[in-house]
């Protein structure tokens, strides 16, 4: 799922600062999960504000709610009475969260509580690594399950670079090489031949916005 | 004991995986204290103006320990009224809180995975 | 009015079943708690060094605290925990208890006076009118309430209940009522760990070894 971290609160606190009837909205989707967004750290953030405004001898209204998801319209449907009473929103969602809450209201402020990082996985509660950057042209079937995107650090679909320093990269001596886990990986595998196919360098499909539509659907949406 | 209706629900796999987790499941609804301090912590409990349906003990009770209550032998319409608690009243944003440690949405995803075995399953293309 | 070999038996052999039945069935649930859930040693990722205490971080544990469950339902936290605590400590100090432990064993703890042990035991039954109370008037907590639920409350108050009957005398016939409070102290006995009593073990076992969100300390078993 998506994976992000909640913003420092000074960042929060200078983006909301001209306003004073905040609703902080939460999301009970990838938020959630990744105890970054959640019901719990909208309360736990309300409380840290309030804790800072009073310090600074502010007034400030905080609100709090959370809905199942912020990327999908009908869950935004409930808060558009409550919002009435709020002069900005402070989303604690990824995103895509922040941007569909700020479509549906344009005529007041959205702010991002979170910084969405990556699309990732669990490790340990709390601890989540990145996995995937969403490029759209996965290559995972050539590299033996790990990602040449977001494990190495110049993107090479080919293999790696000179840059290989016993079997780290030469960004970093923390950093496996992540071409060499893929050697490993297709080499236990029996499955060498992969990476000797010629792959075409990565295109950068996700630098552009990419609308996706599933393929029995095509017909509804495409002329 | 009346013959119920199992049309439609291979009541035997059903049993196979409750027969799986047994052990486990059995014993967080038998601990379980009925205390509903897990009420709070259920954000949609919250914003649905805390109706007593959203309670995740209330959610996991309702699933979970009505298979293992009628020991699998469910029909359709069972799981169609489980399917409403476990789909429609859960995100499984794993966030519950139980004092006593009960994993909750464990035992929610296994009655989701029961339901989709047998064809149960929200559908979100039929909006 | 009640049979001598009954009530022989019941003051005698059964009281040291049920210790036994008591002891050996926390000994098992704790060990297939155990064989439940594995071990899973924790990922070491550069730790960070620890905060000093300021203003700051106490205000942080406030406001933790406040969101916790103590914050939110601060009655029923405040309820149980006394409630816990005179169960523990009620019976394990009272003198007519220690006196019968001396006279069987040799050994007995030291004792509160019976005033104290009076307070205590009023104080618990309070506290399970306040239970009841919840069971039968608290919406969320009726909604999955049934008739086992008041079954166990009974089997827990009934032991203090008759005992402090039979203490002050209040039934004209003490043999009976007393072999009730004994009856009543060994059926508790023995539905600890075949009941919703073993949380009784397993709230520390739960939250002290298994990580998870709220876990309380630093636990490392896993389901």
């Amino acid at each position: 799922m998506v994976k992000s971290k909640r913003k420092p609160v000074e960042e929060i606190k200078d983006s909301i600062a001209d306003y004073n009837k905040i609703l902080t909205v939460g999301c009970g989707g990838c938020a959630s999960v990744c105890l970054a967004g959640g019901q719990r750290e909208v309360n736990e953030l309300n409380a840290e504000l309030n804790t800072v405004f009073r310090l600074e001898k502010k007034m400030k209204k905080l609100g709090s709610y959370t809905v199942e998801r912020q990327c999908n319209m009908q869950f935004l449907i409930e808060l558009d009475e409550k919002i009435k009473d709020y002069d900005c929103v402070l989303s604690m969602a990824c995103g895509a969260g922040v941007q569909l809450m700020a479509e549906r209201y344009p005529a007041i402020p959205v702010f991002p509580a979170v910084n969405t990082v990556s699309i990732g996985v669990d490790r340990e509660i709390g601890m989540y690594e990145e996995k995937c950057r969403a490029c759209g042209e996965c290559v995972l079937a050539y590299t033996g399950g790990i990602c040449p995107v977001t494990r190495c650090a110049k993107g090479l679909f080919n293999g790696p670079c000179g840059g290989t320093n016993r079997g780290k990269c030469e960004i970093s001596q923390d950093i496996p090489c992540a071409w060499l886990d893929i050697y490993e990986r297709l080499k236990s595998q029996n499955r060498l031949d992969d990476i000797l196919k010629i792959q075409q360098p990565m295109q950068w499909k996700n630098q552009v916005q990419r609308t996706t539509v599933q393929e029995p659907y095509e017909k509804r949406y495409y002329r | 004991m009346a013959k119920i209706n199992t049309a439609g629900v291979d009541t035997d796999r059903v049993k196979e995986r409750l027969d799986q987790y047994k052990t486990k499941m059995k014993l967080s609804l038998k601990a379980c204290a009925h205390c509903t301090l897990c009420a709070e912590s259920c954000f949609l409990y919250m914003a649905r103006d805390k109706d007593p349906k959203y309670t995740p003990s209330y959610k996991f009770i309702n699933s979970i320990g009505i298979l293992y209550k009628k020991k699998g032998m469910v029909d359709k319409v069972t799981l169609g009224e489980i399917r409403d608690n476990v789909w429609e009243r859960c995100a499984l944003c794993t966030r519950c809180y139980c004092p006593l440690g009960i994993n909750i949405p464990e035992m929610l995803a296994l009655a989701r995975s029961i339901c989709r075995e047998q064809g149960v399953y929200p559908r979100y293309d039929r909006e | 009015m009640v049979n001598s070999a009954l009530f022989d038996f019941i003051r005698g052999p059964l009281v040291w079943i049920s210790f036994v039945v008591f002891l050996l069935g926390l000994v098992f649930q704790t060990y297939r708690f155990f064989s439940l859930t594995k071990k899973n040693p924790h990922v070491i990722y550069n730790p960070r060094p620890r905060k000093k205490i300021s203003k700051e971080s106490i205000d942080h544990f406030i406001n933790k605290t406040k969101l916790s469950v103590a914050g939110v339902n601060p009655v029923m936290i405040i309820v149980t925990t006394v409630f816990h605590i005179c169960l523990i400590i009620a019976p394990l100090f009272l003198l007519a208890h220690n006196l019968l432990l001396d006279q069987a064993i040799g050994f007995s703890l030291f004792s509160f006076s019976e005033k104290m042990t009076d307070y205590l035991t009023i104080v618990l039954l309070i506290c399970g009118l306040y239970f009841l109370y919840r069971r039968l008037f608290v919406p969320k907590v009726r909604a999955i309430t049934d008739w086992y639920d008041y079954v166990i409350l009974l089997i827990a108050t009934a032991p203090f209940i008759t005992g402090f009957i039979a203490y002050h005398q209040l039934v004209p016939d003490y043999r009976l009522i007393i072999t009730l409070h004994i009856l009543a102290g060994e059926i508790m006995l023995m539905a600890v760990p075949f009941t919703k009593f073993v949380h009784m073990v397993f709230f520390f076992v739960f939250r002290f070894t298994i990580e998870s969100e709220y876990s309380l300390g630093k636990g490392n078993r896993t389901w």
